[in-house]
């Protein structure tokens, strides 16, 4: 065939447009699952970090991004290969015990982290003067309204622009003339924590980056993505930088909360003491701005979680789960839908409820409900009839188990100490 | 037959306020029924008694043919101490939820072998995802139920429902009581994983017949990559190609790329022209060349040929496949011609009549060839109402305004010299003016296969 031999001009823009299109297809799961950790509970949780104890328990968020890397990538890679969605395979590989328990954990963990988002518009909203009980159920109908009839996808990016308000941490911890050697070091020499609440913190830092909503949701994302495995080496690029970038994002807050409030004596009481780390960066705007970027991430997440634990709940049940099904189509997907957010708005509008202890109990809780879902994932990593050629080497599953059993030390440290106490 | 009674209330809907009114009756019925079936989730670990009733080993799998209709149990795999043994069925006495008892005391320990046709209950079907023939929609088993008909044990049912699956995770004998509320009979399921392919679908008298392709491409879409690509093998290529036309590019580019490259190739080659270039352009160029190479040479030189032309001009969306005849030839060798390429899976549009250059002089709908006398020349039937024509370069503006001015269902492009080379259908404009915006959440994809 000459055409072959002589390529016209059609055909090459084709051919370049095809390869562009083949890395915008990839791109994705790995990145915003890893920008949506960064989302007001766990801003939260860095900023007391940083606030509370400086930079010495700085290692920790170290450890929760390799486990971030290897869980997350792990997570992509069972979907792409098996074309599931993990609480369903866990049901298939384990059974009905398991996958009651695998749905229960993530259903729990994922409405303590609803909550912990609207915590977060609440906040937002508190520092522009506006009252819970107004900001609140407001955004719970625009987020529900939007999602449900699909015009989703149009604010996503928006919102996703205005959490990346918080990139403004990286700047503000540069301001803030951090001792880079102590950060450094706290960064990579592990200090036991001391004492319950140090332990509980650093369960929440693990908590909250290693979210377990993050795990059931990068693995559909690359489920509907319909990434081929020949896409794997590319993805576990995008995996890696996106968490990276949670982590890096992460490390800047802390360094910036250290440096100008544990410096001072400062503690965080509320969202707005949180700002304050911003303040040589953006000087008395710095509420405003940090308020800003907690409202964008909280929508961006409030949106995204109850949908994801529908989702995870018609996988696991093997039902229809589509936004064009009716609600008499799907009513377990609907159902899910609502009492996710209506749960996470009663939370957080009860009277007496503090923000700050919301957002970061809520990750702690997330430690812990984050155990059966490693472990289920790490034995299907290992199951030679689901992963075939994918299937994890003896060396890979044996970090894993590693990695499971140092959350599982953390955790255990952690029931001690409040027992203890 | 106990299934037939435990189908009314359709999958997906429980049907709640129906069963309330029914009343007491048909609870009792209820009851009755499920006394009569035994849950196979419920047997796994179930004590096995000889016939001195001795226990003498646990049930591990529940092992039946896989066939038509109503699948006799074959036997049972029992762990005996630490071995796994094979108990064959007419060894068995009964079978109970609570235990299952051996006819004698006497008890062969036999390997256990996996024989084609013999599908696994408990690991290769309960919580696995299955196709549900009948109401078109992926499932998952909560658990699976077994009757005795006729004196041999079958399966019968399906339980899908979301109450039996929680009943599971219960502790005891709560855990392992049938609890029928939304069941699927056995025969209209399409279970995966049995050795030596058991397609259901591809059976000629199969209900894939009354499935439409929109259907078909949906449940693919549904899928696990493994349970896909066996659903896949299955089928016929023409009928697969079918589906695969209906599906949206994104899932189509994956299927694709993950069947082996004969399957694939195979496939679009199966697929209408157009179709075939437009799965071909999503692919990576390597790729795409590979399945190129695997074609019949002159299938793979004319997509090639059409994947020249721009996707957005005439020459990317035409089908290059046109009855094509000389102006001598008769209606006869028309309606034969056209029968031909139907029997090769063609879809036909009108009758493109050309001089002895090659040169298009007319475009005959097969209306008028029916109203003519068989042996007519097709000269005969040329005239007016002229063709409407663009080049393979008009784009797409042009290509409707040409269309919506001549009313037609088809236009046909033609080269310089006036030579028919292809002809584009009113439905591949409706596909190119209705191009589905991309979604990005599986909640949010659609569920029609074709979007």
């Amino acid at each position: 065939m000459t055409a072959t031999l002589t390529p016209s001009p059609t055909r090459r823009r084709t051919r370049v447009r095809i390869t562009l299109a083949a890395l915008a297809a990839v791109v994705g799961p790995g990145l915003i699952a890893g920008l949506s950790d960064d989302d007001p509970a766990g801003i939260t949780t860095y900023s007391v970090l940083g606030a509370g104890y400086g930079y010495k328990l700085l290692w920790v968020l170290t450890v929760s991004t390799i486990a971030l890397i290897l869980f997350q990538d792990l997570g992509a890679r069972i979907g792409v290969v098996t074309g599931q969605g993990l609480t369903g395979l866990i049901r298939q590989r384990y059974g009905a015990r398991a996958g009651v328990l695998s749905i229960a954990a993530l259903g729990l963990a994922n409405v303590g982290t609803t909550t912990a988002e609207f915590a977060g518009i609440a906040a937002g909203f508190q520092i522009f003067g506006v009252s819970r009980y107004i900001s609140v159920p407001i955004a719970a109908a625009l987020v529900s309204f939007l999602v449900l009839r699909g015009g989703f996808r149009g604010v996503e990016r928006v919102l996703l622009a205005l959490s990346a308000v918080f990139i403004a941490y990286i700047a503000a911890g540069f301001l803030a003339h951090p001792d880079w050697s102590a950060a450094f070091a706290g960064s990579v020499v592990p200090t036991m924590p001391s004492g319950r609440d140090e332990v509980l913190i650093a369960t929440a830092v693990l908590g909250t980056t290693l979210a377990p909503w993050g795990l059931a949701f990068i693995q559909s994302y690359a489920v509907d993505k319909r990434l081929t495995p020949r896409e794997l080496p590319l993805l576990r690029w995008d995996v890696i930088t996106g968490a990276v970038l949670t982590g890096v994002i992460g490390f800047f807050v802390v360094i910036a909360c250290a440096a100008t409030m544990h410096a001072h004596g400062l503690v965080i009481n509320d969202a707005s003491d949180a700002a304050a780390a911003l303040e040589p960066l953006a000087g008395r705007l710095a509420s405003e701005l940090f308020a800003a970027g907690l409202i964008g991430a909280a929508l961006l997440a409030a949106s995204i979680l109850p949908l994801s634990t529908a989702y995870s709940v018609c996988d696991f049940a093997g039902r229809p789960a589509a936004l064009n099904d009716s609600l008499a189509e799907a009513p377990l997907f609907y159902g899910t839908f609502a009492l996710v957010t209506v749960t996470g708005v009663v939370l957080v509008l009860l009277p007496g409820v503090s923000l700050v202890p919301v957002l970061v109990g809520t990750q702690v809780i997330n430690a812990v409900l984050l155990l059966p879902l490693l472990g289920y994932m790490s034995g299907i990593a290992r199951d030679r009839r689901l992963m075939a050629e994918h299937t994890a080497p003896r060396a890979i599953a044996g970090v894993y188990w590693v990695a499971v059993a140092a959350i599982t030390v953390c955790i255990a440290a952690l029931g001690i100490l409040s027992i203890h106490r | 037959m106990a299934s037939s009674l435990l189908h009314p209330a359709p999958p997906g809907r429980p049907g709640l306020r129906s069963r309330a009114a029914r009343g007491s009756k048909l609870l009792a019925l209820r009851r009755e029924v499920a006394g009569a079936l035994v849950s196979v989730a419920g047997l796994a670990g179930r004590p096995v008694r000889d016939g001195d009733r001795n226990v003498v080993g646990t049930v591990v799998e529940v092992v039946v043919r896989w066939d038509a209709g109503y699948s006799p149990v074959t036997g049972l795999i029992v762990r005996v101490g630490q071995r796994r043994t094979w108990l064959h069925i007419a060894d068995i006495a009964a079978i109970e939820q609570s235990a299952v008892s051996l006819r004698s005391t006497r008890f062969d320990l036999r390997d256990v072998v996996r024989r084609e046709g013999e599908l696994l209950l408990l690991a290769d079907v309960i919580d696995h995802q299955l196709v549900d023939v009948s109401g078109v929609q992926v499932v998952r088993a909560s658990d699976l139920y077994l009757t005795r008909v006729n004196g041999a044990w079958r399966l019968v049912g399906v339980d899908i429902s979301l109450s039996s699956l929680l009943r599971r995770s219960l502790p005891g004998g709560l855990g392992r009581r049938p609890s029928p509320s939304l069941v699927l009979d056995w025969s209209s399921v399409q279970p995966f994983g049995v050795p030596g392919g058991s397609v259901r679908l591809a059976r000629s008298h199969s209900e894939l017949r009354r499935m439409r392709s929109a259907d078909l491409a949906d449940l693919l879409a549904s899928l696990g990559r493994a349970e896909r690509r066996e659903l896949l093998g299955g089928l016929e290529p023409g009928t697969a190609a079918d589906a695969l036309e209906e599906m949206n590019p994104r899932d189509l580019n994956d299927l694709l790329r993950d069947a082996p490259v004969e399957q694939a190739a195979e496939l679009v080659a199966a697929m209408e022209a157009d179709e075939a270039v437009e799965a071909l352009r999503e692919m990576p160029p390597e790729e795409r060349d590979e399945l190129l190479d695997a074609m019949t040479a002159d299938r793979g030189a004319e997509l090639e040929a059409l994947l020249q032309y721009d996707e957005e001009s005439a020459g990317g969306v035409m089908t290059s496949r046109l009855v094509r005849l000389p102006e001598h030839d008769t209606v006869r060798d028309a309606i034969e011609e056209i029968r031909r390429q139907v029997q090769e899976g063609e879809t036909p549009a009108g009758v493109v009549v050309v001089d002895e250059h090659g040169a298009l002089l007319d475009d005959i709908e097969f209306v008028e060839l029916l109203g003519a006398d068989p042996e007519t020349p097709l000269s005969g039937l040329v005239g007016p109402p002229w063709p409407v024509t663009v080049g393979p370069d008009a784009a797409l503006p042009e290509i409707v305004e040409r269309m919506t001015d001549n009313r037609g269902s088809s236009l046909l492009v033609v080269d310089e010299a006036n030579r028919p080379i292809g002809r584009i259908l009113a439905d591949d404009v409706v596909d190119l003016l209705a191009r589905p915006g991309e979604r990005r959440w599986p909640w949010q994809r659609s569920t029609g296969g074709a979007q």
